[in-house]
């Protein structure tokens, strides 16, 4: 059975970007527009998250926290999205629970590669 | 694929400018709002991130210095000052440009980005700082080409590896993609069942890796949980040349490749001219009619293969015409959002401070008419703005808040969307305007018109209470404008007027402009539709019930007393009335109301025909139709039925003032008469 992606950008180009790359590879791809959303979304079975950390309403950090707190999420992959020049955020974020990271920009191939290493 | 990217890019980044704009416009009124702030700063982090994804690197580097400045403006080591607020609104339209130039319009003044930086730089005291150039840590590695060596692996991951999310066997299956791995398990940690906590790992794994990849990529593989977990790696001794490792990886990326190859005839949006989709939902409309026509010939040619068929096209002619209609629609955000920005500069222009708020602007609608809802909007927000918005000095002595508020929403209502514009500003003078129009000679002086005869003045051609004209407004096109543009869009103006409290313009629109599901009725032997957005049910009235209600116009619905028109009357057609009746009962902004029709004869595709100039002042009939057989089917406006019915209770009251009025200049441009229609109903549907 095809995995389920949840993708969580405030950014749609980004979101499509993802969208694009995953669904080519064989996955489900669902979104989100923010952290908020992305909790709406997750009440059905989702096998991988990947989220922004810099979105209004719920950010990245706060979706991760929440996801973590969740019995029903429990174990699931997070990936966040990260720049190099916020170094703290992904700490922060790795402490909160992710799982991995990309640094912004990738490319597909980068993408693809981090899913794999977390989705098999 | 990648153009796409760019594309979607654009399109993203146009939003986003618009939401920067109207970010720091709502700065500039709340100086220290962290909130704002946090907008304003997150609009310029997407641009930033994005544009570098997607190649636009200009882009990029010159929203990451502006990124910065707000980022510190966040953490409160720089304080939101006017300055900043207008270089940053420079920057976005620098950045629009940028965008344009992208797309292949117009070029970009690089000097002006220059100088747009070194101010920012000024206002912040940040160094000349590049933006730092795009690294990729994860970036594909554990390419052959080294020697062969053996590695020796001891990994021991932290023991809430599995709740964070990571599945140690997937790192490991990514080793052995690299080489020959042999893989002892060490499970010398784990305690006795009793202690077993299920979701902690204790497990711990001994490798020795062969491969020709760097001690990078077997790094990489485990950059995730390197911080969480004990992970040796050391070099063993080098071995002599094998080749397996290596002809199994070129064999992955050739199929990988492939896949690429063939994915890129894929797409999951595509862009296409609204010219087209026009075309598309004439053709389909066209070919609504053609179908009703087919499902008559099939109905009366008694064949059950025919009828078979027609019933098949039938359904995919309604799913067809869903769909394309769908394709049309869009949410009005970007087109209020605009406004904003609109506000703001009529508010410096004018000396006047006033607020934009906006409400439903989720609600979607047709494209054509988003597209040329845009102007009488401008006009509307330029006369409230202009005349109805007082300056601070003036409202702070009529004792209302010094900034004036504009509210824009917008609502469904049935087959309809209403558009309010709403000020709090002075309002209309009902007898300034009563008198300009003597004056300009668009009424006689002796007229006697109700408050909403005098509203319609305003929207004659020409006509403007303004005493001078304004660099905004006064020249007397503005309302015949934006009635005009509702005309030809088939909606409908309302004004309330609070003398010196406000003006609330309401414009009632279609939700489209092409095909709408209707509900066919039958009056004697013409055919009406009704929009069946609003319909709520058909009941029966037969004779008995009449009679219980002693000749009043009221049904009893199931305990609910529901008004009815009966259109027989309502329209004077003098057809004998059937034993049994049926009642349309239609949902419309007072309340329920029934219709009373001989036979309602069931849904109807209705592909919606202009009725023509000559009829653009029947207020009661929103279009006409074609029928399968041909014949022409008026399609009715249940909200004006009843607001004309509940209104003009007799019509006779109004006979006077029609009179006086048939004289004066007005009734040529723009009297509203709906009593023409009701007198040659029987004429107007072609019989």
């Amino acid at each position: 059975m095809a995995k389920v992606i949840l993708t969580v950008d405030d950014s749609a180009s980004v979101r499509q970007m993802v969208r694009f790359t995953l669904s080519d590879a064989g996955y489900i791809v669902l979104e989100a527009v923010d952290g908020k959303d992305a909790l709406t979304k997750l009440t059905q079975p989702v096998n991988l998250v990947i989220t922004d950390l810099n979105m209004p309403n719920l950010d990245g950090i706060g979706l991760i926290r929440s996801v973590r707190a969740n019995p029903a999420c429990k174990g699931i992959p997070i990936v966040m999205l990260t720049t190099e020049s916020h170094e703290a955020r992904k700490l922060e974020g790795k402490a909160a629970g992710a799982t991995g990271w990309i640094v912004k920009p990738f490319t597909t191939q980068q993408l693809l590669a981090v899913v794999k290493r977390v989705l098999g | 694929m990648i153009d796409k990217f760019k594309q979607a890019f654009q399109e993203e980044a146009r939003e986003l400018l618009g939401e920067l704009e109207s970010a720091l416009l709502e700065l500039d009124r709340k100086r220290d709002d962290r909130e704002v702030v946090g907008r304003v700063f997150r609009a310029l982090h997407t641009i930033k991130g994005s544009g570098a994804m997607f190649g636009f690197d200009d882009i990029a580097s010159f929203a990451h210095h502006l990124e910065t400045a707000f980022d510190r403006l966040r953490h409160g080591q720089l304080e939101a000052t006017a300055d900043l607020i207008s270089l940053t609104l420079a920057a976005g339209d620098q950045i629009k440009t940028m965008l344009d130039e992208a797309a292949g319009h117009g070029s970009v003044d690089r000097s002006r980005s220059e100088g747009i930086l070194a101010e920012v730089r000024q206002l912040t005291g940040l160094p000349d700082a590049p933006a730092e150039a795009p690294s990729s840590p994860s970036s594909p590695s554990g390419d052959g080409g080294g020697p062969i060596l053996d590695w020796r692996i001891r990994f021991r991951p932290g023991p809430g590896v599995v709740l964070n999310g990571t599945n140690p066997l997937l790192l490991l299956r990514e080793l052995r993609e690299l080489g020959q791995l042999r893989i002892d398990l060490d499970t010398a940690a784990i305690p006795p069942l009793g202690e077993i906590d299920a979701e902690r790992c204790y497990l711990a794994w001994d490798m020795v890796l062969t491969t020709a990849a760097a001690s990078t990529a077997i790094r990489d593989v485990f950059i995730f949980v390197e911080n969480d977990c004990d992970l040796t790696i050391e070099r063993g001794l080098a071995r002599p040349a094998e080749t397996i490792a290596p002809v199994a990886m070129t064999a992955n990326r050739s199929i990988s490749d492939g896949r690429r190859a063939a994915d890129s005839g894929t797409a999951s949006s595509i862009r296409v001219s609204a010219d087209k989709l026009d075309q598309l939902v004439n053709l389909v409309g066209e070919l609504v009619t053609v179908q009703a026509r087919m499902g008559e010939v099939a109905a009366r040619s008694d064949d059950a293969d025919i009828l078979a068929v027609s019933e098949e096209i039938e359904r995919l002619t309604a799913a067809l015409r869903e769909n394309s209609m769908s394709i049309r629609m869009l949410p009005l955000k970007s087109s209020f959002e605009r406004f904003r920005r609109l506000v703001h500069d009529l508010g410096i222009e004018l000396h006047k401070e006033a607020e934009l708020t906006i409400e439903g602007a989720d609600t979607e609608l047709d494209k054509t008419v988003i597209d040329r809802l845009n102007d009488p909007l401008v006009h509307l927000i330029r006369n409230s703005m202009d005349h109805g918005i007082e300056t601070p000095e003036a409202r702070r002595a009529a004792g209302k808040p010094r900034t004036g508020t504009i509210h824009l929403s917008a609502q469904h209502s049935g087959a309809n969307v209403l558009i309010r514009l709403s000020d709090d500003g002075r309002g209309l003078d009902v007898e300034a305007v009563r008198a300009r129009a003597v004056e300009q000679g668009l009424i006689d002086g002796a007229a006697r018109l109700s408050e909403a005869e005098i509203f319609s003045l305003i929207m004659a051609p020409g006509f403007s209470t303004a005493r001078e004209v304004t660099g905004v407004s006064g020249r007397g096109v503005g309302m015949d404008v934006v009635r005009r543009s509702m005309d030809e869009l088939r909606a409908s103006i309302d004004i309330g007027n609070q003398p010196g409290a406000g003006l609330t313009v309401t414009l009632r629109l279609p939700l489209t402009l092409a095909i709408i599901d209707g509900l066919l009725v039958r009056v004697g032997h013409s055919h009406f539709v009704l929009p069946l957005a609003n319909s709520l049910e058909c009941v029966e009235l037969t004779r008995q019930d009449i009679q219980d209600s002693h000749g009043k116009h009221i049904a009893n619905v199931r305990g609910e007393l529901i008004p009815y028109i009966r259109l027989s009357e309502y329209f004077q057609m003098e057809t004998p009335r059937p034993e049994c009746e049926q009642i349309m009962v239609v949902e419309t902004e007072s309340g329920h109301y029934g219709f009373v029709v001989d036979q309602v004869v069931g849904d109807h595709q209705t592909v919606i025909k202009n009725l023509g100039r000559l009829y653009r002042n029947v207020q009661v009939v929103s279009g006409a139709t074609i029928l399968g057989n041909g014949t022409v089917a008026l399609i009715l406006d249940p909200h004006r039925l009843v607001q004309n019915a509940v209104q003009g209770v007799s019509h006779n009251k109004r006979s006077d003032g029609r009179r006086t009025r048939r004289n004066s200049n007005l009734d040529r441009q723009n009297s509203k008469q709906t009593n023409v229609f009701v007198q040659k109903g029987n004429r107007i549907d072609g019989k």
